[in-house]
């Protein structure tokens, strides 16, 4: 009975008033909202396409889609267990077997697809055989819930039969009548209203989802075959399937900027603001990225890390994602499955090169590779490229009162961190005479711009050279587990036993743990994640952003410069709506709404060259910015 | 105390013998039996009903077990006679199980700082209606017939605002009638333009993507109406029903809240007040739920 948003309660007894749960967790920024947890069965359907979609395929995650229960389910069973569960089901699961097995796209494509069909309709036939008694709700429940696996490929492909079908779908709920409460209330079921609403769905499924033969597919979207037989694939809006986490992570990382500790209102750096607003921003990158509201800040919450990001076929683990794979773009996929554990950008401007391997000398490079090469955008212009640029200059490693200049503990620091600092600084013959501060230089932010191979990557093929990887810092470390390139070590402790195993340090355990503590103490923060409160809420948080980010008006409207403006107004006023869903102050939610519109029309007013009329609405705005914000929070 | 092993027409679904089993510890009279409704999978809830017992019991010092009942009836049928001591329900499936077996309000659960929520009345932002009166002829989508904001409370509105008499004559007063299953289907078929308006709870808009919310308004909202209570059998050891009562409170600490998943997932819980529920009890009997 955990609810989770939007509404856990799925497919048993119609709402019976139970109030709707708020998640946990709002996502803060303009990240993507969590899905409802899906049918067990369509999940599987749902992540075996997404799975089958990629190149090269993973046959072994397109059979644990099956096999194994899924997370983005509304509870755990595997797939294959409730099939073969259900009447008619061994069929179905034999089916998806064998396609696995053959390792066919095609073949797979059909046999998951006929498999979710036949239960819905097996659904829907135990439906019908409730309805005497008044119980077809919940058998009509969980068929609905199947129904979803397919509806965004019919409302795609075929607008007409998707409204058909939705009232079909409302029908049959209305006529199926209720037992009502304790003999109290009780509405008869409408038989003929039934069946004909039943006919309506089961006739477009069985047609279009369980048909003799399936048309051979490019995509691996739920598309109705009578569409793609008469017309071809028409494209469906991209979607991630349901295991996927794009959320921020909880709890939110705290972002230290330069500018702002030292008094400087973001406002009066109009440059640095759009950067903020690009990185926060999924329109400067190209399809899929772009409709599944990926930005720079998905990945890099707050200039950190995002340790609970995960995308099923291109994460091997939370925090961890292939950015060259099929997904994103695939002229620049790789064909390498190598997820990366995302790495954290405070103190970047000390960090070069860039990317793990230090491939990329400057940031700037860096950068426009990961908007059009990584993520499918167009190309930048150097003004978007300086204002990113410009923003992660402003990124700061967090403060720690543990160190002090040059990289030293502090007094604060425990003895045990103290007797870790000195081993940390004594050299071993086992790693040619370096100590872990010659590679991790504690007076250059713990580390030393050079690339090494110290072994923690394995050969891609025999004799390979390429093991070298960027030292990277060790401050902040305590909050971005799990640690190396792949994630493969979930702890500080597991990192030092690494080293010890691998050199042959002959560390005690004493030595170990006193290392151990030294890592946690360099790697540590006074306040390592953002401080909500009452007052301060994630909501206010964004729209103080959003806020800040549309005062690079003041630059852009004067310059009449539409391309960047138009960028930040499609940004802008989509995120302003999209928070004002995770405001607490539900009442003040159409001012925020309100403050969009009018954003959307400065936009409107910009495309059409009407500067005038730009320049009269974007005066509203900040003059019912400035009213509302006071009755906001 | 529980007598019966297994509560008539109850224990339906996949219900793991442990649970089954683990009923004898309560029959030395020491022990307290919940009875929990199906809202959701019956897998998932034995998970969550086995944590949950689990805590209780060690905080209480007494053996606690739970078991999922078929329904409301067969909950309140446990409550009558005594296979069940607690139950969790609606406030209106409550006020019925007061009036047929004296059954006792004792926890409400807190949503947002209060104990209560609305029912709505959602349309969309661009449809031009205004009013409830605005929507004579037109389709409404209800959560369900037996869901107080989703059916009883919003369509109240329409009586009070004169414009229908009772709920038989909403049929003629809307162009269609339709009870989707539930908030999120009520809600989506009026944003999919399915429907001119949806009746739900007042935080079904959430239910929506972002994009979707930005589109809903609501014209209407009824009074206040009780959220989800805990209940007791009549007759229940009252020194057991104070200690469940300061046990289940105690979910509200910070320590503990991460458990309020577990049973239901409210915010928190508040020592119910039976008089809250007066205008339950008026509707009820308004809408023939009650005599
Ligand atoms: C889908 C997740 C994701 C998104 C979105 C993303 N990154 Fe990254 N980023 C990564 C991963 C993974 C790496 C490590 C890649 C590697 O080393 O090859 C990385 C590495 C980096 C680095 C190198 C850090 C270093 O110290 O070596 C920079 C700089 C960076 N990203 C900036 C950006 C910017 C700017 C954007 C937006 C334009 C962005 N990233 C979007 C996942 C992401
Ligand atoms: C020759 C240079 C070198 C030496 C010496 C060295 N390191 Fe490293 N260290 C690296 C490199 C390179 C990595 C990145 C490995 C990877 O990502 O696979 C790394 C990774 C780490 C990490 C993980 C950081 C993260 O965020 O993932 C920790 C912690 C660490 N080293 C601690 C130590 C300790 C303790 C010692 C001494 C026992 C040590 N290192 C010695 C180069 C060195």
């Amino acid at each position: 009975m955990r609810r989770t948003f939007p509404s856990g309660r799925s497919f048993a007894l119609a709402a019976i008033g139970a109030l709707l749960v708020l998640i946990d967790a709002v996502a803060a920024f303009a990240t993507p909202v969590k899905q409802a947890p899906w049918h067990p069965v369509a999940a599987a359907y749902r992540t075996s396409l997404f799975l089958a979609g990629l190149s090269p395929v993973s046959w072994h995650a397109v059979t644990a889609a099956w096999i194994e229960a899924n997370p983005g389910a509304a509870f755990d069973k595997p797939a294959l267990d409730l099939l073969n569960a259900s009447p008619g089901g061994n069929k179905a699961s034999d089916a998806i077997r064998a396609a696995l097995e053959a390792r066919e796209r095609q073949a797979v494509f059909a046999a998951v697809t006929r498999a979710v069909a036949d239960l819905l309709l097996e659904r829907l036939g135990a439906a019908r055989s409730a309805l005497e008694d008044g119980d077809a709700s919940s058998a009509i429940a969980e068929a609905r819930e199947l129904y979803r696996a397919f509806e965004d490929g019919i409302a795609a492909a075929d607008p007409e039969a998707s409204r058909r079908l939705g009232l079909a779908w409302l029908t049959l709920n209305s006529s199926a009548g209720s037992r009502g409460l304790l003999g109290a209330g009780a509405r008869p079921a409408d038989a003929a209203r039934f069946e004909e609403a039943l006919a309506t769905v089961s006739e477009y499924i069985a047609a279009n989802f369980d048909p003799e033969t399936f048309t051979p597919r490019e995509r691996m979207a739920p598309l109705p075959e009578t569409v793609v037989a008469a017309g071809g694939e028409v494209a469906v809006p991209p979607v991630l399937p349901p295991a996927a986490r794009m959320a921020d992570q909880e709890p939110l990382p705290r972002l230290v900027l330069n500018f702002e500790e030292q008094g400087i209102d973001e406002t009066d750096l109009p440059l640095v603001a759009f950067g903020d607003m690009l990185f926060d921003s999924a329109q400067i990158f190209g399809d899929p990225a772009r409709s599944l509201g990926i930005a720079c800040s998905t990945c890099h919450n707050r200039s950190d890390v995002n340790r609970d990001l995960f995308i099923p076929g291109i994460s091997h683990q939370p925090g961890a994602v292939d950015v060259d794979s099929a997904l994103f773009n695939h002229v620049s996929n790789d064909l390498r499955d190598d997820p990366i554990d995302i790495p954290s950008l405070r103190g970047v401007r000390y960090t070069a090169p860039y990317g793990r391997d230090g491939r990329f000398a400057s940031l700037r490079d860096f950068s426009r590779n990961v908007i059009v090469g990584e993520f499918g955008g167009s190309e930048p212009t150097p003004f978007m490229l300086d204002a990113l640029v410009a923003y992660m200059l402003e990124f700061d490693f967090l403060p720690n009162s543990k160190l002090g200049s040059g990289g030293l503990l502090t007094d604060s620091a425990s003895p045990a961190a103290r007797r870790g600092e000195a081993l940390f600084r004594r050299p071993f013959a086992q790693m040619d005479g370096r100590a872990c501060a010659s590679c991790h230089v504690p007076s250059s932010n713990f580390l030393d711009r050079q690339a090494h191979d110290i072994g923690s990557v394995s050969a891609a093929y025999a004799g390979a050279q390429s093991g070298a990887l960027d030292t990277p810092t060790l401050l902040g470390a305590r909050f971005t587990a799990p640690y190396f390139h792949d994630g493969s070590l979930p702890t500080l402790a597991s990192v030092v036993d690494w080293f010890d195993d691998r050199y042959e340090l002959g560390m005690t355990e004493g030595e170990r743990s006193d290392l151990t503590a030294y890592l946690e103490a360099v790697g540590d923060a006074d306040e390592p994640y953002e401080p909500f409160d009452e007052y301060n809420t994630p909501f206010k948080l964004a729209f103080e952003e959003l806020t800040t980010f549309a005062s690079t008006l003041d630059l852009l409207i004067p310059r009449r410069d539409a391309e960047h403006a138009s960028l930040l107004i499609d940004t802008v006023a989509a995120d302003l709506a999209a928070d004002a869903s995770a405001m607490s102050n539900l009442e003040a939610k159409s001012d925020v709404y309100a403050l969009a519109t009018i954003l959307a029309e400065v936009g409107e007013a910009i495309s059409a060259a009407d500067w005038t009329a730009a320049e009269a609405r974007w005066s509203e705005f900040k003059e019912t910015q400035a009213d509302v914000a006071e009755r906001m929070f | 105390m529980p007598c019966l092993p297994v509560p008539r027409r109850s224990v339906l679904i996949g219900l793991g013998a442990s649970l089954i089993s683990d009923r004898v510890l309560a029959q030395d009279g020491a022990g307290l039996t919940l009875a929990f409704i199906p809202q959701e999978n019956p897998d998932k809830l034995l998970g969550d009903i086995e944590t949950i017992t689990a805590w209780l019991s060690e905080r209480m010092g007494i053996p606690v077990e739970g078991f999922v009942t078929f329904d409301h009836a067969a909950a309140v049928e446990a409550l009558r006679n005594g296979d069940a001591d607690i139950s969790f329900m609606g406030a209106l499936p409550f006020v019925l199980a007061e009036s047929e077996i004296g059954a006792e309000p004792l926890l409400s659960e807190v949503y947002r700082g209060r104990p209560t929520y609305r029912g709505r009345v959602f349309v969309r932002r661009d449809s031009g209606i205004a009013t409830l009166a605005d929507l004579r002829g037109r389709s409404i989508a209800f959560a369900d017939p037996i869901s107080e904001s989703g059916y009883l409370f919003p369509l109240d509105e329409f009586v009070q605002a004169g414009l229908i008499t009772d709920a038989g004559e909403a049929e003629s007063f809307f162009g269609e009638v339709f009870f989707a299953g539930g908030y999120q289907q009520a809600m989506q078929a009026m944003v999919g333009g399915l429907v001119d308006a949806a009746a739900a709870s007042q935080y079904a808009d959430l239910l929506l993507t972002p994009n979707q919310q930005a589109e809903v308004i609501w014209i209407a909202e009824s009074e206040p109406i009780p959220s989800h209570v805990v209940i007791a059998r009549p007759g229940l050891d009252p020194a057991i029903k104070e200690r469940f009562t300061e046990t289940m409170l105690a979910l509200n600490e910070p320590e503990n809240r991460a458990l309020l998943a577990y049973v239901y997932g409210p915010d928190g819980y508040t020592p119910a007040d039976a008089a809250a529920f007066d205008g339950v009890r008026e509707i009820a009997r308004r809408y023939g739920f009650l005599s």
